[in-house]
């Protein structure tokens, strides 16, 4: 066992209160395995960016170092080398390979459609706010959970609530359960995006987009739509709220009493 | 900087000037520039590796905290269950 401290470190590791902090430079910290293999490939990525960055780097500034009458005054003349333009070919190939590979492991486990997703959850884009449908349950007269998911304004926002991301009905979501997401439109181009899930959907009048989510965690994750669609664009925020699942079927419950009431 | 064509030589004869007269220095080997260059960008890719693998063993241990139950990313709120 630990002492009391290193779990607060640990979890103080990984959860600032909002997966934020002020002046963040990288990603959020991903609540799902897409998110999570995203960050890794940025990863794999960055390191060969670092590699060729400081390697030109290094070369660019001893050329300028050597450039020098008093130091090197017959200066070189190389008009080619047919062996350092093989090497310059195939180099940067064999490093292109190194970033295919990762890089369509990633894309094509995302295409993966989950099979049998426990919830089926649509996403519908209007000017300006959500409409959530969970079709999956429905009341005694047939009709669907449904609700609309619009920004909190900034007048009436409460001490700790973050300024154009709260809404008023956030989509609750059980944790560790396969989710399948339909996004669309009711009227112009939408996106539903949530960038700690690693999630941007596009929502398009007439047609049915899926994507399928598996949290990791419980917690609030937001994010806000990503496809200009008017004056309000901005202030069309998503709030995702997983909790655990006996929390999800009393949501759900007092959700469908209150519809129908 | 002179660039008159006397003064301009390959990298041989610039070696050879420099061997008969001791003019300047020895002139720069390219090979051992690039060598220097690719030395220094593995070690700066593995500063950021080391950084990679310190995120990954700290994003496995808040998993597995988490699954054990020792941590937990919900708030106990007064009067809550």
């Amino acid at each position: 066992m630990y002492p009391a401290g290193y779990y607060f470190a640990v979890a103080h590791w990984f959860l600032p209160p909002f997966n934020t902090e002020p002046w963040q430079l990288g990603f959020q910290d991903a609540a799902t395995p897409i998110m999570q293999g995203i960050i890794d490939l940025h990863h794999d990525i960055f390191f060969f960016l670092i590699l060729i960055l400081v390697f030109v780097l290094w070369m660019l500034v001893r050329a300028l170092w050597h450039f020098n009458e008093n130091t090197n005054p017959i200066p070189q003349r190389i008009v080619h080398g047919t062996t350092i333009e093989i090497i310059w070919t195939i180099f940067p190939s064999i490093i292109l390979m190194f970033i295919a590979i990762p890089s369509f492991a990633l894309l094509y486990s995302m295409d993966e459609v989950v099979v049998d997703p426990a919830v089926t959850i649509k996403a519908i884009g209007h000017q300006w706010y959500w409409t959530y449908e969970y079709s999956d349950y429905n009341s005694s007269d047939e009709q669907s959970l449904t609700f609309d998911s619009y920004m909190i304004p900034e007048d009436d926002l409460e001490l700790g609530q973050l300024r154009l991301l709260e809404v008023d009905n956030r989509v609750v979501v059980p944790a560790k359960t396969h989710l399948r997401m339909i996004i669309t439109s009711a009227d112009v181009l939408h996106s539903w995006a949530v960038p700690s899930l690693g999630v941007k959907c596009d929502a398009v009048p007439g047609r049915l987009n899926q994507t399928s989510i598996l949290i990791q965690r419980e917690g609030v994750y937001y994010g806000q739509c990503s496809e200009i669609c008017g004056t309000n664009h901005a202030f069309m925020p998503i709030v995702v709220e997983a909790v655990n699942l006996k929390a999800y079927g009393n949501w759900v419950s007092n959700q469908l009493c209150q519809q129908s009431n | 900087m002179s660039t008159s064509p006397g003064k301009v030589a390959s990298q041989a004869e610039a070696a050879q000037a420099y061997m008969k007269k001791g003019v300047g220095r020895k002139p720069p080997s390219l090979v051992m520039e690039i060598i220097y260059g690719i030395s220094l960008g593995m070690f700066a890719g593995y500063l950021w590796k080391m950084h990679h693998w310190n995120n990954q063993r700290r994003t496995r241990q808040f998993y597995d905290m988490l699954d054990k139950g020792l941590i937990s990313t919900v708030v106990d709120e007064p009067g809550e269950d």
